[in-house]
């Protein structure tokens, strides 16, 4: 390490003591990495516990130039927490305080360390949860679900992330602590909390949340649909929002993955199925009888082999345990995975299936579906080997032309594990020049020394006012 | 390409290693992490650890050991996992690793705990009436603090007290007589074989007797396991069953397949042994007695997530006519791991007073522990808080 890193480490032990500052190369080599496959360069990893202490590193880092890769408990499957240019991360896994729920006003401010599943498990007592509910919920934590927009299973009816966050306090690059947004419905001002939700740690180090709460629903139906064509699946998709159902959460599943799945649950899948549904529909015992009679119509018009109807909450979690753990049974197939998350229209399920299933099939590579298919949110796992340059070379080759397949579907690039290091080259597909620029822009706003998590979510050169400029001279000190 | 494990002994296996994707989903159940929130406390940064050794990009000696050692081996990563990343197989492997590693000095008093005292019947009996001796002059409050709070306690009586074998002519079913139950928990060995005998067992205890081999084996002393391991199955290989009381016991015996699994004189009677393994809960004897009241249930990590065994230790006790109270920590480890709480004293404590007061929080008089290292942990840390609830073993809790 160079000197000047060497006298960050003691004025960050200074302040945080030795066990909250890890220097050690096998320590930092596994802050390197996330969920992903990227692979990084870790130079330091710190661990504050207080919204002072994160401001006071940031203060150091600032002083001393160095760049800032926030971390929460590393689940994330674009590389957004993984630091690429051997910068400083700011672990935030042991600010895991929450506060006394606001009952009043059905909110609750957490640290950002506090896992998704844990807040929901603290309310459950006073009939609330915390609706967002990515698969990786009993891992992951409140900070990275704001830092990516995460999705999930349920934000189908209940909407993402931003729909869930009322406030953030955030420590910006040096070392300020701001509070955006709060309780009120609509604080004046510009809403500012959009642009931090979703930022993937580019603008600041948020430090606390006010996350909304929202009713458990008084009845819950849960139904497992097989089809032996992935058409008809997704055709009772359409039909069942088509007749005005928005279920709570409608999942795909298509047979490897349900091969890979069953063999850890055993939640008695049936694996000859080309596709499953797993369908959920939630409000008062007369909406979720009316629904779920909807769902069984469709379901039968378009050829169900069975329903199954989860009979109590014993067999629900069961069928849940298959759909959330699905991306870690990959391993029984191969060791990784490449995962895109693309969004297509509704309306195009059906082609996007074939063309996926043509493409994987040309590079030679084994894709496992499993996704939320009521908003049309892909997630066509490709297995790898990544010891194998050949395999892994096709694997990629596999998951560049199906995003391309969703962009020119009318889709999109990702719907809710963020851009991170993974995606950032496919920006262009959906933004041109100006877009990028523009986005740009807002993040200098936030960051003008660009240390934030450098290098993610905006392609490599955007830089605020640098791209497209090499050839006009401007004048030092123009404000672009 | 050049490793960093140290040739010619066992390590962790490339295609075990190759079965974690990274994901994640073990950190919120590894009671390390739980407490550190380091990536270097919790299963996927101890196996992204062992790859980087694997990759010749990190000695074992240093950070690697620390690591290691941190580990409580309580296996519930194991069970959240679902890549079924055979994690504990991948751990023993990495202590043994380790101990080929560790300077001499520091080997020599761990080795002494494990090998060289648990390992003989007679030093083990030796060592219980050091402890009688201790606690009786009350001279082991000048122990320190980590031995104090991973010692049993042990009374003369209750090392003198002979145990009773039936001679009725249902199956046989043979008793592990083990280490420390042998010591501390005779009247758990009791409970059991009273539990066998209303099963329609003949219940009898081995000639000779002595420790499984778990605390070596998850201690990297492999050749020391393998050799106790041999010893238990020529003792006991005749039985119909065999049963051991002690969850850390039960579940290491059910491994002695494949801890023998290379030695071709050994492998199919190790194999023909684990097979017969049943622990004490999962005998379904009718209760003893009926018994009222609320009772807490600690689930032993070598219970639940080396074998899943939970709902046997509930229906036993429903039996009898009591109401089992879940922790509603999750299942969390104590603490007390083996011999971690004397090696690892700091976490040990942490863990334990905290599963301590889980306890206290349910308001039950009594705690079902069915694993002696969990129950004089948790003895210790409910006596350190001035709590009288009594910790019994749920056989021992309906005899």
């Amino acid at each position: 390490m160079t000197t000047a890193a060497t006298g960050l480490a003691d004025r960050l032990r200074d302040l945080l003591g030795p066990d909250r500052v890890l220097e050690g190369d096998l320590a930092r080599s596994l802050y390197s990495h996330d969920g992903s496959i990227v692979d990084g360069a870790c130079g330091l990893v710190v661990l504050p516990e207080t919204t002072e202490e994160v401001s006071a590193c940031m203060r150091i880092a600032h002083a001393a130039g160095v760049e800032v890769t926030p971390r929460g408990s590393g689940t994330g499957l674009t590389g957004g927490a993984v630091p690429l240019g051997g910068g400083l991360v700011v672990s935030l896994a042991r600010m895991r305080a929450m506060d006394e729920v606001d009952v009043a006003n059905s909110c609750v401010w957490v640290q950002p360390g506090v896992l998704n599943l844990d807040v929901s498990t603290a309310v459950a007592h006073l009939g609330l949860h915390y609706a967002p509910d990515p698969s990786s919920q009993q891992a992951c934590s409140i900070g990275g679900n704001v830092g990516t927009n995460a999705g999930g299973p349920h934000c189908l009816a209940y909407g993402v992330t931003v729909q869930h966050v009322m406030g953030v306090e955030m420590v910006r690059p040096d070392g300020e602590v701001v509070m955006l947004g709060g309780v009120a419905p609509d604080p004046p001002g510009y809403d500012l909390r959009g642009v931090v939700v979703g930022a993937e740690g580019t603008v600041g180090v948020v430090t606390r949340v006010l996350l909304r709460l929202t009713p458990l629903p008084p009845d819950v139906r849960t139904m497992l649909l097989d089809f032996t064509t992935v058409a008809d699946a997704s055709a009772v998709v359409q039909g069942v929002i088509a007749e005005g159902v928005i279920p709570a959460a409608l999942e795909m599943m298509d047979r490897n993955m349900t091969l890979a799945v069953e063999e850890f649950v055993h939640a008695g899948l049936p694996t000859d199925a080309a596709a499953l549904l797993l369908v959920e529909v939630d409000g008062t015992e007369a909406e979720v009888t009316t629904a779920t009679a909807v769902v069984e119509r469709v379901a039968r018009e378009h050829g169900v082999r069975t329903v199954r109807v989860a009979r109590d909450e014993d067999e629900r979690a069961l069928l849940w345990k298959a759909r959330k753990t699905a991306f870690g049974a990959v391993a029984r197939v191969k060791p990784s995975y490449y995962l895109h998350d693309c969004v297509v229209p509704r309306t195009k399920l059906v082609e996007i299936m074939e063309a996926i299933g043509e493409i994987t099939e040309r590079e030679g590579v084994m894709c496992l579906n499993v996704f939320h298919a009521g908003d049309g949110n892909l997630h066509p796992i490709i297995a790898l080997d990544r010891s194998d340059p050949d395999e892994t070379a096709r694997a990629m080759r596999a998951g560049d032309q199906i995003v391309r397949a969703c962009v020119a579907m009318g889709g999109t690039l990702s719907g809710e594990h963020g851009i991170g290091v993974e995606k950032r080259e496919y920006m262009p597909l959906v933004f041109d020049h100006d877009d990028l620029e523009a986005q740009a822009c807002v993040r200098r706003a936030f960051d003008p020394s660009g240390r934030m998590n450098p290098d993610k979510v905006l392609p490599t050169g955007t830089r605020c006012g640098e791209v497209g400029l090499a050839d006009a001279q401007v004048p030092e000190g123009t404000w672009i | 390409m050049s490793t960093g494990w140290t040739p010619g002994v066992p390590a962790p296996e490339r295609d075990d290693l190759n079965t974690c994707v990274q994901c994640g989903l073990c950190l919120p159940h590894c009671p390390t992490f739980r407490v550190t929130g380091l990536e270097t406390s919790s299963p996927r940064g101890r196996i992204a650890a062992m790859r980087a050794v694997q990759a010749g990009d990190a000695p074992v000696q240093g950070d690697f050991t620390r690591f290691t050692d941190e580990c409580l081996a309580c296996r519930a990563c194991e069970a959240a996992c679902p890549s079924s990343v055979p994690y504990g197989r991948l751990i023993e492997a990495a202590r043994v690793q380790v101990e080929a590693n560790r300077p001499a000095a520091e080997r020599a008093g761990r080795r002494l705990a494990i090998g060289g005292v648990m390992g003989h019947r007679r030093l083990t009996r030796l060592m219980g009436w050091g402890l009688a001796i201790t606690q009786a002059l009350r001279i082991d409050r000048l122990l320190p603090r980590r031995l104090r709070f991973a010692a049993p306690r042990v009374t003369f009586r209750g090392m003198r007290r002979p145990l009773a074998q039936s001679s009725g002519d249902g199956p046989t079913a043979m008793l592990l007589t083990g280490c420390v139950m042998d010591i501390a928990f005779r009247p758990v060995h009791q409970a059991t074989l009273d539990a066998l005998v209303r099963a329609g067992y003949r219940a009898v205890l081995p000639e000779g007797g002595g420790c499984c081999g778990a605390l070596a084996a998850h201690a990297g002393e492999r050749e020391s396991a393998r050799a106790l391991a041999r010893a238990r199955i020529a003792e006991m290989e005749q039985a119909d069953v065999i049963v051991a009381d002690s969850a850390g016991c039960s579940a290491h015996m059910r491994t002695y397949g494949h801890l023998l699994a290379d030695d071709p004189g050994w492998a199919a009677r190790a194999a023909a042994v684990a097979a017969k393994v049943r622990d004490a809960v999962e005998i379904d004897a009718p209760p003893g007695r009926p018994v009222e009241g609320r009772i807490a249930v600690h689930d032993a990590c070598h219970h639940l997530h080396a074998q899943g065994i939970g709902p046997e230790v509930r229906r036993t006790l429903r039996a009898a006519g009591a109401t089992p109270v879940d922790l509603g920590d999750g299942g969390r480890c104590c603490g007390a791991g083996g011999i971690y709480n004397v090696l690892e004293p700091e976490m040990a404590a942490t863990l334990g007073e905290q599963k301590a007061r889980a306890i206290i929080a349910t308001g039950a008089p009594v705690v079902a522990v069915a694993n002696p290292g969990c129950a004089i942990q948790i003895a210790n840390h409910l006596t350190a808080l001035g709590s009288d609830v009594r910790v019994q073993h749920p056989l021992e809790i309906v005899d």
